[in-house]
């Protein structure tokens, strides 16, 4: 800050104004409330959002309001103006962060240590500003917590039988309807989406598929039998319900989540959830043979004006030979898909009207339910964290980092995200909870 | 390996339970659902959660579920009817625990975790055996993120100070207690969570204040220096500084607001003896309670009488401990011209010690322990206290808002 504090005091002739963010301490997929108070009715003023991520770079965004004649503004109800983003956005400010001014081009957030909260800084300035916020002392702050674990949810390192994951169980006694999480072709352990749906009562299971602990030790990938290990596992588990378990996979993952649904001896679902993902693969070949097919297919990419690399074309035109396109027609459990219209980095549009004709012709087309977003890109994640439009990407295996470009524009792919989480989380539990069964068993656990 | 018996039961797989939000400060409302229940099914909903002393709170409500989800009506246990709350203020030390608890926080900066589980039929948590069906664990806490907590002990001064996140200058209060002493911070904590700075002030019963224990070895030179501590802060607007006491707090709150030099923005009391008494004459802590309730009533109106900023006075009606009602008289201060500047908050059912809401009641407990034990019988029915706590929190905050903000 460059103005001492005396000089705050003298010039900030509002030591009325009230900045009030409710609740303070929240789920990562829960909505707050911003309120601003006592400032001169019809004046200018600004929010600002300021985060700090695990990486140390910094993260902002800014919207315009006018205060009401009660000198009010409710970021719930009031339009922004300007900044950001505009229009009644209640949660703006967090979907809308972009990295500050100077940064590291092509960022993407995405947090690794689920056990600690996001902490965001809410602030309100006089007037309307689009910049240089940090040589200006705000009217006031506001701090806020936004969590991807519940107190009480349990995280559990799964390494058994070579398997590289973690499960996160929700509190309580159990057993839990359980599920098998695939992020996509970056590879890592990624524990977010699993950590919140904990959260939310399933007990989830974040595997790592791509990059796990025998890949990078013998160099080889896995076969498909690895997710029949990590489902058995999951099925075995004392705090899970061997007979309500689904599957979300996103990306790549959903290539094996549909492997999975239609082939596996194994592996028997409530329910799957696909998110910007394709049915197109070698049916009878596992992560390997996939790779494979992306490299047959190289010269399908194409580039933005920005030099950034479409690879949407790498499986088009959709393939009419059945080895090379799962079956969904033979799908016994229900599917939730869940497709960008702008998605760039996979043919998820085109396929998911691909699996609809297939389904309707096979007569099981009742069991899918199709959720398609315009202005949408690839990385459907859970609401309110920022869109990437495109950023620095390596693929699992794969020497060095490129400009990819994912697609979607921000209002639309934030409204999509929040749009499309409520929908899963709801389909999820009304599959792995609901369900009528007069003769359902209790496991007791003695 | 894990599975040698399997029980059938008529409900489906894992209800389940939620708290919304999980993470609340502690006068925030969480909305806890079951989920995925049959219907026409006899449910017990139990919450649990472990003092900061060890000790084992609880609370339990009976209810049925019927053709709808959800259904709002306790039909027994710690409370009945519908009360979205009732869960958190109707705790009770679990059978089996310590005599004359006092739920009270010491340590602020860490939450309560409240277990909160789903039981089959209609039972008490501690009949054996016990079926939880689910479970969700909520956190309360008495600090928002990024309120500063500091430890002040200078000039003599022994208090702990919150201010709020942001760069202030903030609005601030001077929170006293009462003379069972020590230092509680948790409402302090918590106006820094609504935005005003606070500093609790010990004067009597702590470590760091001179003299003996149990009698107060301050004047009133240590209450005006903790006045102009919170006016001379750089976080603070001088002018918008109130006070704020219970019980025994209450007389400081009066009585430091009429000190000369002190210029009080406004002033809240909360539940209340008015006398006027020379701090040297107290000698023990029992000796007060009886001193306390013989009214000395013309020094009380003259204490009235010089009020020069709004006061609220709130009070329970069925306050045991000392004689309150009697004290706020509107007669006096009418006929001095300032009745304008008063306001009274007296709630039926309700005993002496009004805390921040949602909190659990004790009808009595132990005031101190050494040199001998006291109990002390505070008063007060839970449902009508817990009201009472809601309604004057809220009424407090807005008083603080009007007079303080505005």
């Amino acid at each position: 800050m460059s103005l001492s504090v005396q000089q705050v005091r003298m010039d900030n002739k509002h030591p009325t104004v009230k900045l009030s963010v409710h609740p303070s301490r929240a789920l990562m997929d829960e909505a707050f409330v911003i309120l601003v108070q006592n400032v001169p009715p019809g004046s200018q003023v600004t929010l600002h959002a300021l985060h700090r991520c695990e990486d140390g770079h910094r993260w902002e965004a800014c919207a315009h309001y006018v205060a009401d004649s009660s000198g009010n503004i409710n970021a719930a109800d009031d339009c922004s103006v300007g900044g950001s983003y505009f229009g009644v956005e209640p949660m703006g400010l967090l979907w809308s962060l972009k990295p500050v001014p100077g940064s590291k081009p092509g960022l993407r957030m995405r947090k690794k240590n689920v056990q600690t909260p996001m902490v965001v800084t809410i602030s309100v300035f006089k007037g309307h500003h689009t910049e240089a916020f940090m040589d200006q002392v705000p009217l006031a702050s506001w701090v806020v917590e936004r969590w991807y674990m519940a107190p009480g949810v349990r995280r559990i390192p799964i390494t058994e039988q070579q398997l590289t994951g973690t499960l996160f169980l929700p509190p309580g006694p159990g057993p839990f309807p359980g599920l098998l999480d695939l992020w996509g072709g970056g590879g890592q352990l990624m524990e977010y989406r699993s950590a919140l749906l904990a959260s939310h009562g399933i007990a989830s299971l974040a595997l790592d598929y791509l990059t796990s602990k025998i890949t990078t030790e013998t160099g080889k990938m896995v076969d498909n039998q690895y997710f029949e290990t990590a489902y058995r596992v999951l099925q075995q588990h004392p705090q899970v319900l061997g007979s309500r378990i689904a599957m979300l996979g996103l990306s790549l993952g959903t290539v094996f989540t549909l492997k999975m649904a239609v082939y596996s001896p194994v592996v028997k679902l409530r329910c799957a959830v696909c998110i910007s993902g394709s049915h197109i693969q070698p049916v009878s070949g596992g992560p390997q043979q996939m790779m494979d097919l992306f490299s047959r297919n190289f010269e399908k990419i194409s580039f933005s004006e920005q030099d950034e690399v479409i690879w949407r074309g790498l499986l088009l035109p959709i393939p009419s030979d059945p080895s090379l396109k799962v079956d969904v027609g033979r799908l016994q459990c229900p599917l939730l898909l869940v497709v960008g219209e702008d998605d760039q980095n996979w043919c998820s549009h085109e396929s998911a009207t691909d699996m609809k004709q297939m389904m309707e012709r096979a007569g099981n087309d009742q069991l899918l339910t199709l959720l398609s977003y315009p202005e949408t890109g690839h990385l459907i994640e859970p609401p309110y964290t920022p869109h990437t439009p495109s950023s620095m990407f390596r693929g699992a295996g794969v020497g060095q980092k490129m400009r990819v470009l994912w697609g979607g524009k921000t209002p639309e792919h934030s409204a999509a995200q929040e749009d499309s989480w409520r929908k899963i989380v709801t389909f999820l539990r009304r599959n792995l909870y609901g369900g009528s069964d007069p003769h359902a068993i209790h496991l007791s656990h003695l | 390996m894990f599975r040698s018996h399997v029980s059938v039961t008529t409900i489906r797989p894992a209800p389940l339970l939620t708290a919304t939000p999980v993470r609340t400060l502690v006068d925030e409302q969480a909305c806890i659902k079951a989920s995925f229940l049959p219907s026409n099914h006899p449910v017990t909903v139990c919450a649990r959660m472990r003092s900061d002393e060890g000790d084992l709170w609880q609370s339990f409500a009976h209810y049925n579920t019927n053709s709808r989800v959800n259904s709002d009506l306790s039909v027994g246990g710690s409370y009945s009817g519908c009360e979205p709350m009732g869960l958190f203020w109707s705790m009770q030390p679990a059978p089996g625990e310590r005599d004359g608890l006092r739920l009270r926080k010491k340590c602020v900066e860490s939450p309560y975790t409240v277990h909160i589980s789903l039981l089959e039929g209609h039972v008490s948590p501690n009949q054996e055996p016990v079926k939880e069906l689910a479970a969700v664990t909520a956190e309360r806490w008495y600090m928002a993120p990024g309120v500063k907590r500091q430890e002040i002990r200078q000039n003599g001064l022994v208090g702990t100070l919150f201010i709020p996140p942001g760069p202030g200058p903030f609005p601030a209060m001077l929170d006293m207690w009462g003379m069972g002493g020590g230092l509680p911070e948790y409402r302090s904590s918590l106006f820094a969570s609504r935005g005003y700075a606070s500093f609790c002030l010990a004067y009597v019963g702590h470590k760091d204040l001179p003299g003996p224990p149990n009698t107060i070895n301050v004047r009133d030179s240590y209450f005006q220096a903790a006045f102009q501590f919170l006016q001379d802060h750089s976080h603070i607007a001088a002018d918008k500084v109130g006070i704020v006491g219970l019980s025994y707090g209450c007389y400081l709150t009066f009585h430091t607001a009429t000190l000369a030099g002190v210029k009080v923005g406004h002033r809240k009391e909360h539940v209340e003896h008015q006398i006027h008494l020379p701090f040297q004459s107290l000698l023990s802590l029992k000796h007060i309670l009886c001193i306390l309730q013989i009214l000395m009533k013309p020094l009380v109106l003259m204490q009235l009488e010089e009020i020069t900023c709004p006061l609220m006075y709130i009070v329970g009606e069925d306050d045991l401990s000392v004689l309150s009602i009697e004290n706020a008289d509107l007669e006096t201060l009418r006929a001095a011209g300032k009745s304008h500047l008063f306001t009274r908050l007296s709630y039926p059912g309700a005993g002496h010690l009004i805390e921040p809401p949602y909190s659990p009641m004790s009808r009595a407990s132990f005031w101190v322990v050494k040199p001998e034990k006291l109990m002390t019988v505070w008063g007060g029915h839970p449902a009508p206290h817990a009201a009472a706590q809601e309604d004057a929190w809220k009424k407090m905050l807005e008083f603080m808002e009007l007079n303080l903000r505005r």
